[in-house]
């Protein structure tokens, strides 16, 4: 089959002539997506203070990681626990408990109040 | 296909203007406009009618949706058939429009029984049903050339990609064409004239 020939089937193909109600369809879907309430922005400004302190919180211990494990690579001997490392170990399970239950009663809250703003909740 | 172009550019413009200024209504005139083109731009890469009109409602939609976007560095019908295109690719890789390899789909015999013109129809029609079985890189450039009434550049840009490659590639698909439909070069002379008398 020669380059020409295979244009004239290609090209030759039958117009097709849309059905009467296309128009009305897309229009009746393009009133709706303009009817519909505009999407909730994401809240970047509530957000963006708890990035940056989780950030902060990841690059010091991550700081400190690596300060301890130099030093601890220097004199395995020398190297004293931090303060919260050290106590850590120490603490009773209660107090594990209660730490989780205020950790995840701060988290309900917050985000009641994210949700309850943006009339979510 | 794409015959609205020049004449209504200025209508599109002014339509998109009175969208973005906040009168939805305003659309219509550009679906009525491009709604040929779009159906039969979809049907191309489908050939199912109700699937083309689906997809091409998608891509009104979706254009309606990223009015914003369109710069007017390209003309409104050039940037329309890229949004086009990327909601009809996506379409069909979700929904493949024909399930079977290039190699299994069988070149019409000449049954004696059938005319002469049914028979050059059923054989142009496996050739276009063929295009859908080209792997998607070639398949695509056959589909938009053809469409663009055989305009490279038009193709290219509706592509996003340089003219080069959509010639490479339409090169390599005609090659694929040629190499599953041998016959019909030698068949096809015959039975034009036949259908014509």
């Amino acid at each position: 089959m020669t380059d020409e020939r295979l244009d004239r089937i290609l090209a030759g193909e039958e117009t097709l002539i849309p059905s009467s109600g296309f128009t009305a369809a897309v229009m009746g879907r393009v009133r709706e997506e303009a009817a519909a309430p505009a999407p909730i922005p994401f809240p970047w400004k509530r957000i963006l203070p708890g990035i940056v302190l989780g950030g902060a919180g990841l690059v010091w211990g991550a700081v400190e990681l690596t300060r301890l494990a130099i030093a601890a690579a220097r004199d395995p001997q020398s190297v004293a626990l931090p303060v919260w490392a050290s106590a850590m170990p120490s603490m009773e399970s209660l107090e594990w408990v209660a730490l989780a239950l205020a950790v995840s009663a701060t988290s309900w809250l917050v985000t009641r109040r994210i949700g309850g703003e943006s009339n979510l909740l | 296909m794409p015959s609205p172009n020049a004449s209504n550019a200025a209508e599109d413009l002014a339509d998109v203007e009175r969208v973005l200024a906040g009168d939805p209504a305003a659309f219509e005139g550009i679906v009525r406009r491009w709604q040929g083109p779009l159906v039969n731009m979809a049907w191309r890469y489908c050939r199912d009618r109700a699937r083309a009109e689906e997809m091409a409602q998608e891509a009104f939609v979706r254009a309606w949706r990223n009015l914003a976007q369109w710069r007017r560095e390209s003309s409104f019908s050039t940037w329309l058939f890229a949004v086009a295109a990327n909601v009809f690719r996506n379409e069909l890789k979700r929904i493949p429009a024909v399930s079977l390899p290039l190699e299994e789909i069988a070149e019409p015999a000449s049954p004696a029984s059938q005319s002469a013109e049914f028979e050059l129809r059923s054989r142009h029609e496996s050739v276009r049903r063929a295009v859908l079985a080209l792997p998607m890189p070639y398949r695509e450039p056959v589909l938009l050339f053809y469409f663009h009434e055989m305009d490279v550049g038009a193709a290219a840009r509706t592509m996003g990609l340089p003219e080069g490659t959509v010639k490479a590639r339409l090169s390599r698909a005609r090659e694929l064409l040629r190499k599953r439909f041998p016959r019909l070069s030698e068949e096809y002379i015959a039975m034009e004239s036949a259908a014509s008398n």
